[in-house]
């Protein structure tokens, strides 16, 4: 994965706030995926460990779009102000 | 599970010494026996995750998103003007990261290296050249070599993850070297050669 250095996966130091610009660095690599397959292909993957793992994969996001939808069916609101005394 | 067995061999122990001082003895043999493939992985599964440095990639941090807009470069950041050099022509640090070492190069901006350092040079061998202690002072006498030779203002690239990661980072910092920018060039394919086999534990 090559990309133009120093403008891709590149953190600004804002008020010498080092620890601040390398956690939202490790945030999106975090997010993108890049370190978890970073650390996948650290090793060779068996055939069998790859279906687990994507079986594993499919019903963990089968079962966070359902919850998602359960909880957006509890929270659901039918009022013109859904959240009155707030701002 | 693994407690329940610590607490059988506890209960076992107290009831071979209230009943006869010799039976203590067979107590050892058999928990040296007992020590399973099974009872050491869920040991390992129930210890806490190995600290790789790579803070804030799980931990959702709000504040952070809310107050820097401008942290991420744009067109005109090779241009821009860091201490009177523009951004492109800034050294670099390059930190080399993996779980057994931190290797730190200086370069220019055409990448010819100025000083090379690593753990192992500064005098930390085997095992404790990959801990994060060995990583912070690594950096800070790095950095101070680098002070000496007029460089202060830097960019930083980080590569791999390791538990020096962070406080690589952190020393140079500490050490007084002006850090303008981290990044980051692990180096990720999504379709590599066939890598080594899995290590048995």
């Amino acid at each position: 994965m090559r990309h133009a250095s120093f403008i891709a996966r590149t953190v600004f130091v804002q008020k010498n706030d080092v620890e601040a610009a390398c956690k939202v660095l490790n945030r999106i690599l975090g997010r993108e995926g890049i370190l978890d397959q970073f650390r996948r292909t650290r090793y060779y993957e068996k055939p069998f460990q790859f279906r687990r793992r994507i079986n594993y994969e499919k019903c963990k996001s089968i079962y966070n779009e359902d919850m998602d939808r359960k909880i957006q069916f509890v929270l659901r609101k039918n009022r013109t102000d859904p959240y009155p005394g707030c701002i | 599970m693994l407690q329940s067995r610590l607490v059988a061999a506890l209960k076992s122990l107290s009831i071979g010494q209230g009943v006869c001082r010799i039976s203590a003895q067979p107590l050892s043999t058999t928990a040296a026996k007992c020590r399973q493939v099974e009872d050491r992985r869920e040991m390992l599964k129930s210890l806490p995750a190995i600290d790789e440095g790579t803070s804030g990639e799980k931990a959702v941090d709000i504040d952070s998103m809310i107050h820097h807009k401008d942290i991420f470069p744009n067109l005109d950041t090779p241009n821009m003007m860091f201490n009177g050099t523009p951004f492109k022509e800034l050294p670099i640090f390059n930190i080399r990261v993996s779980s057994n070492n931190t290797v730190f190069s200086l370069t220019d901006y055409k990448g010819t290296p100025k000083i090379i350092r690593s753990c192992g040079i500064e005098g930390f061998k085997n095992a404790r050249k990959g801990t994060n202690i060995a990583a912070q002072a690594t950096a800070i006498s790095v950095a101070t070599r680098a002070l000496e030779k007029g460089i202060k203002t830097i960019r930083v690239r980080v590569r791999g993850i390791g538990p020096g990661r962070m406080s690589a980072i952190k020393g140079l910092q500490m050490a007084g070297m002006d850090i303008v920018s981290i990044t980051d060039s692990t180096p990720v394919a999504w379709d590599p050669p066939r890598p080594r086999k899995q290590r048995k534990l």
